[in-house]
């Protein structure tokens, strides 16, 4: 990796802000859950639910952020909720990487007809309407698993991914190491990883912070649509959901989660933007 | 140089932007500001007038959009409120859920020990479109109903007339059960001893149509459905598909100088939580099936709360169970199921807007015994007990899958049980569909294990929900009224002796029994019956929440002119509570 992009990394403030927002957020998925002092699905309704509502912050000890709607420990569900949200995250934006990148460094240094067809096909995924599609796909294979959401997501989102790779493919290409590579005999495979794929990394690098961010956005907007994870997992998405209809009698029901979606996309998208900047990874 | 300049060129976009930023936060906290508050009072007060009279716009909101205006196709509570305007019964309900004629000039007398009734209509009645309401108007309407062609599904209600069948099979020219003997007298001659045929007469299935306006709309059941004609104290004035319905009264009723708004709007696709904002802000003047945490706000506001009705409505909720589905076949796993969910804590979470039960009729039915000994109750180590029984003493070894509505609501109650089936170790698996699929899909044998579900009455007679729902003879391969496939011979016995018993305290003691057995056999787990919540404005008067037909405005009348309320309007101790911005002095209409 080029250490000028490294050095102009850490003079950008905004990446470091953003930085440091995402340590803190990827230290709750690793060790929230082990923080949770009660089960995120145990419910105790005659502790945290009075008359049927459910407790505020600080009115029961033991249950600092009070309780959700059907009187489980907020606290607990937001921090089960962190290894939830992120593992869905980071996983579908590893799948969606590897796609993009596979098939932009494949389309890019092929050319013609192999080219063409990727492209097209990227314009095909681009041209749907993302959430739409996702639920359409959710309702008709009827998954509910970490694994299907993060596949789901993942192999409906790695298209501009693909047209970066594809661009700077494209440039490495005609570079005259890789020609220089291509003219001492080496196979296609080892230019492709040993002399184009670096050239990749650094805006893949920048393009997948910043898909975390859309990809945390994603899951909130199925959860939130009933279109998530099987209940009774905690996402954070799906504990805005459960508590739409109390968000005027009990604001923070929905402010906490909203919090921790919020930084988490800020976080990596001030990071993604300083990679960005840092390694010149613009479509 | 250049480096000082640049410096400054920064520092004055960096201020820029911040001011920007306080200049969007002002101007949106300005807009804020400017929102007019709900208050929290009733807008608008009645003139204090107290005798009944004509006059003014009645408007309300329903959560979906109306199907049909057509009485032989309508079978949903919506159009049911639309099609209850325009249209009269034979027979009709008074606000106790006891029968009374209307266009019948009295309940006819049963013949031939139940085989027969003999109508007698009023000779006062004509149709929005002007057509005197007789006997073959009568006859001509049910013929249509019941005719394959129009393919009602009210069509079963009807199939003990004489005849219907060779009817609706094409093999008869006329039902022979339908006798018109004058002009204004007709008679229905069943197959056999039915005592609930006056229920089904009394169904909107069976209301007079126009046969004029039948015939103008020949072969086109959208333009039927659009274009009603009857004999109802409303005549139908415009239908804006999916935004509004609007009646006007109809002033040459039968029954004259009756109270009624001149005009009716009936707002489609409201959502509850618009309504409740609407109905606050003086907008419309009922609101009924508003979210839960609604009725919070009117239950603790002094001014509110005699406006406020909470009606139990005769409704049946729990969790069916289709007994040809492994592990369900067992009837040890379903009283297990039964006995593992704690109903309390379901009407708790429901703010009490749901009544716990644990037997299949409701309580305002014949039949029901708050004592009932196989009657089910929240008991984890019973339900432990059964499992064992049933050969699973480490619980369930997969998860059931569990079908339950869309959206928050459904899916929060939902988690309510499912930790009380996971507790006594009952894994289940819920799966939120959307009402079109599941009603399909449950119609179905061995297709749905279990599922969320519910039963609003016909007419209010027990055999409308044990016959419908549990009887044997509903069970049908794809398209099963009994969606729990549950079968007991004893049960049909017991329904069939009940369905044709005169004597009311035999035919009672009859459906307690089936009561019993089904209770005991936990084809559902019997969950809940539904309170109803509505709130009318102060100057909408004559509202009684019906038993039979729930949202019923044929008899309201507005106390006008109303004006817009002040707090002396109410005995309001706690002037916290009050805010008087946002309450003007006009009729925002």
């Amino acid at each position: 990796m080029d250490p000028r992009a490294l050095r102009k990394l850490w003079r950008h403030r905004g990446a470091m802000v953003g930085a440091a927002l995402v340590l803190f957020v990827l230290a709750l998925g690793a060790f929230g859950p082990y923080l949770a002092p009660h089960p995120p699905a145990q419910q105790f309704r005659g502790e945290l639910l009075v008359d049927g509502l459910p407790v505020g912050p600080f009115e029961v000890e033991g249950f600092p952020l009070g309780a959700d709607p059907l009187g489980r420990d907020l606290l607990s569900r937001l921090l089960h909720g962190a290894r939830l949200s992120l593992s869905i995250a980071l996983l579908a934006t590893f799948i969606a990487t590897v796609i993009g990148v596979s098939v932009g460094l494949i389309s890019g240094y092929a050319g013609g007809f192999v080219d063409g067809l990727a492209m097209r096909f990227v314009d095909l995924i681009l041209s749907l309407p993302f959430l739409l599609i996702a639920i359409v796909i959710q309702k008709s294979l009827d998954g509910a698993g970490i694994f299907f959401i993060s596949v789901l997501l993942g192999v409906l989102s790695w298209t501009g991914l693909a047209r970066i790779t594809r661009a700077k493919t494209l440039q490495a290409r005609s570079l005259e190491y890789v020609e220089a590579a291509r003219a001492l005999g080496y196979g296609e495979l080892r230019i492709l990883l040993r002399h184009v794929l670096p050239n990749i990394v650094g805006p893949a690098l920048a393009i997948g912070t910043l898909m975390v961010a859309n990809m945390i956005l994603a899951e909130s907007a199925l959860s939130f649509l009933g279109f998530g994870l099987a209940p009774p997992a905690a996402s954070w998405g799906s504990m805005l959901s459960e508590s739409q209809s109390l968000m005027e009698w009990q604001p923070t029901l929905t402010l906490f989660p909203a919090l921790l979606i919020s930084a988490t996309v800020f976080g990596f998208n001030l990071l993604g933007e300083g990679l960005r900047d840092a390694f010149d990874a613009r479509l | 140089m250049r480096k000082a300049a640049s410096r400054v060129g920064e520092a004055r976009s960096r201020w820029g932007g911040a001011l920007i930023l306080v200049a969007l936060f002002a101007l949106g906290a300005f807009f804020i500001s400017r929102i007019p508050a709900e208050p929290a009072f009733p807008r608008y007060v009645g003139a204090g007038d107290p005798t009944p009279r004509a006059g003014g716009t009645f408007e309300w909101t329903v959560g979906s959009a109306v199907r049909t205006l057509d009485p032989h196709i309508a079978y949903d509570t919506l159009s049911f409120q639309a099609v209850r305007l325009v249209f009269d019964g034979l027979l009709d309900y008074d606000d106790e859920g006891n029968l009374i004629p209307s266009l019948a000039r009295e309940l006819p007398e049963p013949l031939d020990d139940g085989r027969s009734f003999r109508f007698r209509l009023r000779e006062d009645v004509y149709f929005h479109d002007g057509t005197h309401l007789d006997a073959e108007v009568v006859s001509f309407s049910f013929h249509e109903m019941l005719s394959r062609s129009k393919g009602s599904p009210g069509y079963g209600f009807f199939k003990v007339l004489k005849g219907a069948e060779a009817y609706h099979q094409g093999e008869a020219e006329r039902v022979e059960g339908i006798v018109v003997e004058d002009r204004f007298t007709i008679r229905f001659d069943l197959e056999e001893r039915n005592l609930t045929f006056l229920n089904a007469i009394a169904l909107p299935f069976a209301y007079p149509v126009s046969p004029k306006n039948i015939e103008r709309f020949r072969g086109d059941r959208a333009g039927l459905a659009r274009n009603p004609v009857g004999t109802g104290p409303f005549v139908f004035d415009d239908w804006e598909r999916g935004v509004k319905l609007t009646f006007k009264r109809n002033a040459h009723y039968f029954e004259k100088n009756r109270p009624n708004p001149d005009t009716m709007v009936m707002w489609e696709n409201v959502d509850g939580t618009t309504a409740a904002r609407r109905f606050r802000n003086g907008d419309i003047d009922i609101l009924s099936g508003a979210p839960k945490v609604h009725l919070l706000f009117f239950q603790n506001s002094p001014a509110w709360k005699p406006y406020l009705f909470l009606e139990p409505s005769v409704t049946l909720f729990g969790l069916a169970m289709n007994c040809e589905i492994p592990p369900l076949d067992n009837v040890h796993v379903r009283r297990a199921i039964a006995a593992a969910i704690d109903r309390q804590a379901i009407s708790d979470f429901m703010l009490g807007l749901v009544r716990p039960t644990g037997q299949p009729i409701p309580p305002q039915l014949k039949g029901y015994d708050p004592e009932l000994p196989t009657a089910q109750r929240y008991d984890p180590e019973r339900a432990r007990e059964e499992l064992r029984i049933a050969g699973y003493p480490n619980g369930l070894p997969e998860p059931i899958e569990v079908w339950i509505g869309e959206g928050e609501g459904s899916r929060n109650l939902a988690q309510l049980w499912q930790s009380d089936l996971a507790e006594v170790g009952i894994p289940i698996r819920l799966k939120q569909v959307a009402f079109s699929a599941y009603l399909v899909e449950t119609a179905k044998e061995k297709t749905v294990p279990m599922f969320v579900s519910g039963w609003m009455m016909d007419f209010p007679d027990p055999s409308n929900f044990l016959d419908v729902l549990f009887s044997s003879k509903s069970i049908h391969p794809v398209h099963s009224e009994n969606r729990s496939f549950y079968r007991n011979a004893e049960l049909d016995d017991l329904l069939d002796r009940a369905r044709g018993e005169i004597d009311p305290e035999k035919r009672a003691s009859l459906y307690r029994a089936a009561n019993e057995i089904v209770a005991r056999d936990a084809p559902w787990a019997f969950l809940y019956n539904a309170v109803d919540f509505v709130v009318v404005q102060p100057y909408v008067k004559g509202y009684r929440h019906h038993p039979v037909w729930a949202n019923e405005y044929r008899g309201v009348w507005l106390d006008l002119p109303r004006r817009a309320a002040s707090e002396k309007d109410f005995d309001v101790h706690s002037r916290d509570e009050v805010r008087t911005d946002g309450v003007d002095g006009g009729d925002a209409r």
